[in-house]
């Protein structure tokens, strides 16, 4: 521990000096008596001040926490010497907050060879994997004379999950896949839906027999069933770049509602893979079930901003991981070229693509001088055409602003209702 | 430090009470002001101002020894010590109920061996007081008690920077 003095030390040492001085210089032995005390604090206090030896470790309860949960937290003190006043503080990094009423300080005194255990909520104020830094000790003697100081490495991590938003209806993908999930297929096959009437031929099951259009025929004919498949889902995330302001950050915005659509997907039997297309790209190959819910998650903690000047395109991503027929649903804020290259690449390679973009405007500031507003307005326009463009490729295109990601869903819907499938 | 600064208006007659109103009411303003601001400097210095009053009072009035000493000598350490303690709590955080008493007895205790030391040492004084070499030996004690305190706050500093 760093051991310094106290701003008494120098206080008391300037009235004691003071006081003595003054004495012998006025002849008054009463200015000696009023600067005694000072003095014997200063001799008594330091003599006495002994390194308390402090050790202190931090236990979070839980790892891994929802943004926006309290987590709570326990640090052990242990003091080999007596401290009259022992504070610890937690040195928390950007994203987790104490929300104790001290704000992660706490005061209190320790006796010698004594341990108490401090019990502090932190929260995550956003999603992200966290290194819960340091603690910092600070120690002071009874005459509080003397500071020992340390900061001791907490080596604990806290992940913190993005909160799930409301959603009940998700894409549907164009073309389904070979198991059964909750997708109706377009194919006929044995299912639930019904999809059309055709003669009986032999083999085919008695039951299926309509026999109402069987007895208007006047000859055996059966029903035809649509049978539920499910889906490859690829959540294509733009993580070249991120937008801050106002409080929101798009990128988090963008993970948050991949980890609320890879929820949605998968409860539905789906397969869902991940791609993070940036500076660093990763992956994940397309998987179902709870455990593909968490390695999606876990994928999506370590998504961050990379800064890159490299062009980064799709034939780097490996050919497993986007498996045909799939839906890639991309959430993008539509700034990155090389990322706008990337869908127009994937809809050339005749994928089923779908964009949630996250809108930037509204964290953009115009400007007011000069040509700032025109040129906001071009910038505007610029996307507007942007927008056109791949929705002429065939991929729908809805605009998201961190509210409610079911309208946006709606809007890529209603497009894929009524648009052609495009050719790139 | 009220106390400290009161006796040498109460006792002073004219301009020294003028001047020992004045000094008070700067001491008081400093020592507010270091306690707002949060510098500590400024603690020592208003009770420096303030014991300069009495100092002032005590040498222009020249009595022979002042038997209220020792009780302002424990008022300038309880100001002090209470001062800085409110300064600390300022910048950390607020300690639990069972820590601050306990403070606080503390500084009371601190106060009545001040008492102890301060009657001790005007006891002393009274006895030696027959000037000539008795006060020359209170007087060189005196040096040597402030050589010690420099000594030692000096040697504290030092080791801070390690």
């Amino acid at each position: 521990m760093t051991r310094r003095g106290s701003p008494r030390i120098e206080g008391y040492a300037a009235l004691a000096a003071v006081g003595l001085v003054a004495a012998l210089a006025l002849r008054r032995p009463e200015l000696a008596i009023l600067a005694a005390p000072f003095a014997l604090v200063l001799a008594v206090g330091t003599r006495v001040a002994r390194d308390p030896d402090v050790s202190v470790e931090l236990a979070v309860e839980e790892e891994r926490t929802v943004e926006g949960l309290d987590v709570p937290a326990v640090a052990t003190v242990r003091a080999a010497g007596a401290v009259d006043r022992l504070e610890v503080a937690l040195v928390l990094p950007s994203g987790v907050d104490a929300v104790d009423e001290d704000g992660g300080v706490r005061a209190l005194g320790l006796p010698a060879g004594g341990e108490r255990e401090i019990s502090f909520t932190l929260r995550c104020s956003r999603w992200g994997v966290f290194e819960l830094a340091e603690i910092e000790v600070r120690a002071r003697d009874p005459f509080r004379l003397v500071v020992w100081s340390s900061r001791v490495p907490a080596r604990q991590q806290l992940r913190a999950y993005p909160t799930q938003l409301s959603l009940l209806r998700i894409v549907p993908p164009v073309e389904t896949q070979v198991y059964t999930g909750s997708e109706v297929a377009r194919a006929k096959g044995e299912g639930i839906e019904y999809a059309d009437l055709r003669a009986f031929v032999p083999g085919d099951r008695v039951r299926s027999i309509n026999w109402r259009a069987s007895a208007r025929r006047q000859r055996l004919v059966v029903n035809e069933r649509h049978p539920e498949r499910n889906t490859d889902v690829v959540l294509f995330v733009d993580s070249f770049l991120d937008v801050r302001g106002a409080g929101r950050s798009l990128l988090e915005e963008a993970i948050r509602a991949a980890a609320a659509l890879a929820t949605r997907y998968l409860e539905r039997r789906d397969r869902v893979g991940l791609v993070s297309l940036g500076g660093v790209l990763r992956w994940l190959r397309p998987g179902m079930g709870v455990a593909q819910r968490y390695r999606l998650v876990e994928t999506m903690l370590e998504t961050g901003v990379e800064p890159t000047y490299t062009w980064v395109d799709v034939n780097l991503i490996p050919a497993r991981i986007l498996p045909p027929n799939a839906l890639v649903l991309s959430l993008t804020p539509l700034l990155d070229p090389r990322f706008v290259a990337a869908l127009a690449d994937l809809r050339a390679r005749r994928f089923d693509v779908a964009v949630v973009e996250v809108d930037p405007v509204p964290l953009i500031e115009p400007g007011t001088s000069g040509v700032e507003p025109l040129a906001f307005r071009l910038w505007i326009l610029e996307r507007e055409v942007l927008r056109v463009r791949l929705e002429r490729l065939g991929i729908g295109v809805a605009r998201w602003s961190g509210g409610e990601l079911e309208r946006a869903v709606e809007e890529v819907r209603a497009f894929r209702r009524y648009a052609r499938t495009a050719r790139a | 430090m009220g106390a400290l600064a009161a006796v040498p208006v109460a006792r002073g007659d004219g301009a020294v009470e003028a001047a020992s109103v004045r000094l008070a009411a700067v001491a008081l303003v400093v020592l507010v002001a270091g306690l707002v601001l949060g510098w500590a400097r400024l603690v020592p210095v208003s009770i420096a101002l303030a014991a300069g009053s009495y100092a002032a009072e005590l040498v222009l009035d020249g009595a022979p020894l002042d038997p209220a000493a020792p009780l302002l000598a424990v008022a300038a350490l309880l100001a002090a010590e209470l001062g800085y303690w409110s300064l600390e709590e300022r910048e950390s955080a607020r300690g639990e109920p069972a820590e601050e008493l306990r403070h606080a007895v503390f500084a009371a205790g601190l106060g009545v061996a001040a008492l102890v030391v301060g009657v001790a040492l005007l006891v002393l004084a009274d006895l030696v007081r027959t000037e000539g070499l008795a006060l020359d030996v209170a007087g060189a004690s005196a040096a040597a008690a402030v050589l010690a305190a420099i000594v030692l706050a000096s040697r504290e500093r030092g080791r801070s920077r390690h």
